[in-house]
This record gives structure tokens, C-alpha cells and sequence, in this order.
């Protein structure tokens, strides 16, 4: 027997969390960001943010690293989802604790990990130094590379595991026709798997764009200061300069973009299941 | 169109031996049925020609040429699956022009001219811009048979391409498949479990059994001239009974084990213990009480009425035999009835490994 009581009462410990965790504090901010100085509305903090040449190039900067971020996940999620869908039901396994186990460390170690790393004397640029392709040791520590590099290997695991959930869905046999239909290996990935592994591939690429623009902590340790992105410009302003309203409009900004890049995927995948 | 030559054909998955050394040579535009229970090996053997496993020995010529270690699609072969196979992101058109497209066969004006040309074969022609999901079973077969004409393969590989239709779909598409390989002599190869299917629509039958070749011939010496236990059961469902073949005072006859004699051809060489193929729609069934010579007792166990015939299972002594008699022949169950085997329809075959 079920009824609406009982339907509700299970579900009232997720609402209310929900709403006490999540709805309450988005709806304080959107408050916060129309509150001026004197305490009336106004849309001064929109304002300054959009007209600033300094915070229009932290979104600048925030949005086509997320783009070039994205882009890798996809790249190199593609093939490694689809090498993992063709694989044995037990390496299939490994392959997902692989490449999940980054995952379970803290960002923290993982951060510091790129740190030895990318840093001055550290293993990649020390090698690539003395190998001979650059002429001097350097750091790639405080680069928009670094901040790709270690971002990729964050969000790597929510691409590819959206893309191996479309792979494993395709059967097999149409690779299997499309290679005596006289497609090679790589023709038929392109022709067959590709165009309908697509669903899986925007989905993991708009998961790795939304958590990419809005990430903090590992732009913030391996790009620095100098580097700032929109995650750690609300930072800034809500700890450092306590400019709590602006931090809100800088906040509301962030929200509104990314829902802005949901909605055509959102649009896709209900005319798929409608 | 071309020749198939299978050489010695060894397959095994790890330890386990699915093919144990096929030889086979199907001549340039036969039609060859595969046939034989799952688990045979018929498919292997298919997928083996069509280069989607890698056989573990002997070797595989097309047109003379050995193509054992070359990829699928450089075989110039065209395989029709059984689930059709067809691109789900692609219309009808585009799934046909594939394999020309893929091929690099003509210029795109050409190719569209040979897409349309085998969807009007297959009678599909206004429905080339149609998804392959807006299709019904029926038709999505139709655009899997253009899609593996269109190319002119060196040889057309069906695997079990009718077994999802339903049984009038079936039998018209059977008679398709007879008028196009007869207009386009296409060397076909054809794995099917159905011995209807297969008797029906080839030019020789490959029987298969356990992963080796039972027996090889034309339909109606499949038919009529099984040589072994498992050709004999599987085709026609023959009754099998271990005899005695000996002489008696009515010439050569066999021995049932309840007593019973069944004449035999004269013929026949063997002699002693040996085991008696009996048809299910060779037996002819009399009321009891018209006893004349070569006819043996028996009682009606069960009665399954089929339509235009019923089935009975008969009862002699210890022994089951399973009859397969018109409509018009009706007997209660428990009745007594007399057994007739006409006259050079008491097969025996000689036991396997003597």
C-alpha cells in the first residue's frame, strides 16, 4: 500500500535537506546580490563586474580553460571508455577502479602530487630538460597548463564513465557490420561509434564543463594568484575584501552561466525520452 | 561472385575446440546451407568466412585467394545478421550506400543510382529516407538483403537471417531469397537450424554436428539417404531402434527388440546388431485386424492433433515410435492399430566408428 502520506514521508528528509541546504542559502544570495551599500536594491555589483576589464578577463579566462579542459576529457575519455566497454567483464573492472581511485584521494594530496611534479626541478620539466627539449629547468608550476593538466585528471573519471555507460549500450554487432560492409577498425569507430556514443559524450563533456568553471581548489594550487578564475574571485571577495554582496553577484553570475550551458542539453535529452 | 575454398578450419575458444578441422569448397554462385543444432559450430564457421573470428588453423580462399589472415573488410564479402544490423543513426539510404561509401565504389551519383537500383529490388524504394526504427521487422530485413547485394560481395554470408520473422513472413521471404539468388548468382552461404529452411532453399546442405561435418549432399539426398544416427534424427526426426538384421522365412528383415519383424531391402550389406531409421511420415498406420506380411502390432499411446495431420506416439513392447499420419487416419488413444513401413523405407544405418 502506498499513498501520498507515506510517499511524503519517506522524501521529507531529502526536501528538507534540500531546502535547508540549498534553496534557502541560493535564494540569501540571489538576495545578497541585489543589496547595495545603503541597503536598498540596486544592480551596482552587476554592473561593476561586467564592466570591469580585470573580472572580464577572469570569466575570459575561466570559461576557455574549462573549454580546453572539457575538450581533453573528451579526447582522451572517447577511446579509453570505449577500450573499457570492449573489454572482459573483469579487466572492464580494474580499468573503472583505476581510473576512479584518483578520485578517492583528497584534492589536496593529489594537488600537492602535481605540485612535485610540475614544480622547478620536478620530474617532468627536470626530464624534459635534460632530455634536451627545453634549454633550461623551469616550473610548470602558476600556468593555465598546469591548471589543465590537473584539472583533466579531476574530472577524466565523470567523461569517461558517462561515455562508457553509451558505449556499453551499442551492440556489438554493428561493428561487427560495418566491418564486412569493408569499414576498417578506425573507419567504423568513426562512422559507427562515434555518432552514437554522441548522447554519452555531451553529457560527460557538459558534466566536466560545469564542474571545471566552477572549480576552486585545484586552479587556485596549481595557477596561483596570477591565475585567477571566477571560483576564486567569489573567494577573494567574500573572505578577503568581505564584499559579501558582491561575492553573491559574482555567485549568481557563475549559476546563470552554467545553467545557460545545461539547457540545450536538457532540451536534447527530453526530446530523446519524449 | 566467387569460389570458397575452407581448408581444414580448427577454431577453439581457449581450451575448448568449437571447429575440429572443416574442409568444405562451395563452387562460384552455389547457394550452401549451413545446418545444424546451437552450438554446432555453424555460426563460427560463418563468422570464420566472414573474418570476425580468427581461425586457430587451416585455412580460407575466396576466389583463390587466401584470405586467413586479412581483416574483414578488405574479404569484399557482404553478411547479413540475424538482429539486420542496421545503423540506427543512418536512414534506409544511407545505411545501402554504406558499404559503397566505405568500399569507395564510384562516384556518388553512381552509388546513389546502385542504392536505389537494390532498394527497388526489395521492393523498398519509397521508404529510403525512412530511420531503420520507423521500419517493421519485415522491412528492416528487406533494407539488411539490399544493404548486402548492393556492394556485388564476392560472397553473401546469411546467418539465420529469416529466424525473427513470423512464419508467413518467413515463407515470402524464402522465395525471395530463391528468385534473387537465382537472378544474381551470388555464392551464398547460409546458417539456419531449420532443416525446412534449409532442404527448401539451397543447392547443397551442409549438415553439422558438434563442431565437424556430419554429412554433405543436395536436399533430397539429405532427405532420403541420412548416413549417420544424428542425419537421421535431426532430419525428418526419424525414430531410431536398435535391430537384429537377419534372414527370416519373408526374405531380409529386422528385428524389433519387442519381437516384431520389419522387412527390409534386399540390398542391405549389414547383418546382426544395427539400428533402424524409421520416418515419422513413412509409417502408415492400419486399423488392427487387416494383418497381412510386414505389418507389426502396435497400441496408440497419445494423439496430437496438428491440423492437416496428427501425431501419434505408438507403443511396441518397451519401444516408443512417434508417426506422423493424415488427418484422415484417426485412431483413439489405447486403440490397437497395425504398423505398415512401405516398401524401401526401412533405412539401416550402419553405427558410427565401425
Amino acid at each position: 500500500m502506498r499513498d501520498r502520506a507515506e510517499d511524503l514521508a519517506l522524501a521529507s528528509p531529502g526536501i528538507l535537506l534540500l531546502a535547508f541546504a540549498f534553496i534557502l542559502p541560493i535564494a540569501e544570495m540571489l538576495r545578497l546580490s541585489i543589496v547595495g551599500h545603503d541597503g536598498g536594491t540596486t544592480f551596482e555589483h552587476f554592473t561593476r563586474f561586467l564592466t570591469d576589464p580585470y573580472y572580464l578577463g577572469i570569466v575570459w579566462r575561466t570559461i576557455y580553460l574549462s573549454i580546453i579542459i572539457t575538450l581533453f576529457c573528451a579526447i582522451v575519455g572517447f577511446p579509453l571508455a570505449y577500450v573499457m566497454a570492449r573489454a572482459t567483464p573483469s579487466l572492464r573492472l580494474w580499468l573503472i577502479v583505476l581510473i576512479i581511485l584518483p578520485l578517492m584521494t583528497s584534492v589536496v594530496v593529489r594537488t600537492f602530487g602535481w605540485m612535485v611534479l610540475l614544480g622547478r626541478g620536478g620530474l617532468i620539466p627536470f626530464t624534459l630538460w635534460k632530455i634536451g627539449f627545453v634549454g633550461r629547468n623551469f616550473t610548470l608550476m602558476q600556468t593555465e597548463a598546469a591548471i589543465v593538466i590537473g584539472m583533466v585528471q579531476v574530472l577524466l573519471p565523470f567523461t569517461t564513465l558517462s561515455i562508457l555507460g553509451v558505449v556499453m549500450k551499442i551492440d556489438r554487432r554493428l561493428e561487427e557490420a560495418s566491418r564486412t560492409m569493408g569499414a576498417s577498425f578506425l573507419a567504423t569507430l568513426r562512422t559507427v561509434v562515434l555518432p552514437l556514443a554522441m548522447p554519452g559524450i555531451l553529457a560527460g563533456s557538459l558534466l566536466a564543463f560545469t564542474l571545471s568553471v566552477s572549480s576552486f581548489v585545484t586552479p587556485s594550487l596549481l595557477g596561483g594568484v596570477r591565475l585567477p578564475v571566477i571560483a576564486g574571485s567569489i573567494y577573494e571577495s567574500a573572505t578577503k575584501t568581505l564584499e559579501w554582496n558582491f561575492a553573491a553577484a559574482q555567485s549568481v553570475i557563475l549559476l546563470v552561466g552554467v545553467l545557460l550551458a545545461l539547457t540545450p542539453y536538457i532540451k536534447l535529452s527530453g526530446r530523446r525520452h519524449g | 561472385m566467387a569460389k570458397l575454398e575452407l581448408i581444414d578450419i580448427v577454431k577453439s575458444f581457449g581450451a575448448t575446440k568449437v571447429l575440429h578441422g572443416i574442409s568444405l569448397t562451395i563452387e562460384s554462385g552455389e547457394f550452401v546451407s549451413l545446418l545444424g543444432p546451437s552450438g554446432c559450430g555453424k555460426t563460427t564457421l560463418l563468422r570464420s568466412i566472414a573474418g570476425l573470428e580468427s581461425v586457430t588453423g587451416g585455412s580460407i580462399r575466396i576466389g583463390g585467394n587466401d584470405v586467413t589472415q586479412m581483416p574483414p573488410e578488405n574479404r569484399d564479402i557482404a553478411m547479413m545478421f540475424q538482429s539486420y544490423a542496421l545503423l540506427p543513426h543512418m536512414s534506409v539510404r544511407e545505411n545501402v550506400r554504406f558499404p559503397l561509401r566505405m568500399r569507395k565504389r564510384g562516384t556518388r551519383k553512381e552509388q546513389d543510382e546502385r542504392v536505389q537500383a537494390a532498394l527497388e529490388t526489395v521492393q523498398l524504394g519509397h521508404l529510403a529516407e525512412r530511420m531503420p526504427r520507423q521500419l517493421s521487422g519485415g522491412q528492416q530485413q528487406r533494407v539488411a538483403l539490399a544493404r548486402a547485394i548492393v556492394s556485388d560481395p564476392k560472397i553473401l554470408l546469411l546467418d539465420e537471417p529469416l529466424s525473427n520473422l513470423d512464419a508467413r513472413l518467413r515463407e515470402d521471404m524464402q522465395v525471395e531469397l530463391i528468385e534473387l539468388h537465382r537472378r544474381l548468382g551470388l555464392t551464398t552461404v547460409f546458417v539456419t537450424h531449420d532443416q525446412e529452411e534449409a532442404l527448401s532453399l539451397s543447392d547443397t546442405v551442409v549438415l553439422m554436428n558438434g563442431g565437424r561435418i556430419e554429412q554433405t549432399g543436395g536436399p533430397q539426398e539429405i532427405y532420403a539417404a541420412p548416413r549417420t544416427h544424428f542425419a537421421s534424427e535431426f532430419i525428418g526426426s526419424a525414430n531410431l531402434v536398435p535391430v537384429l538384421v537377419g534372414t527370416g522365412d519373408t526374405g531380409l528383415q529386422a528385428k524389433l527388440p519387442s519381437g516384431e519383424l520389419v522387412p527390409l531391402d534386399a540390398q542391405e550389406t549389414t547383418r546382426g546388431k544395427a539400428t533402424l531409421a524409421l520416418r515419422q511420415e513413412d509409417l502408415k498406420l492400419l486399423p488392427a485386424g487387416t494383418e497381412r506380411p510386414g505389418t507389426f502390432h502396435a497400441s496408440v499411446e497419445t494423439q496430437v492433433f496438428l491440423g492437416a495431420r496428427i501425431r501419434y506416439v505408438l507403443r511396441v513392447g518397451d519401444l516408443r515410435l512417434k508417426c506422423l499420419a493424415p488427418a484422415t487416419d484417426l485412431f483413439a488413444p489405447g486403440e490397437k492399430v497395425l504398423v505398415q513401413v512401405p516398401e524401401g523405407r526401412a533405412r539401416i544405418i550402419a553405427e558410427r566408428g565401425e
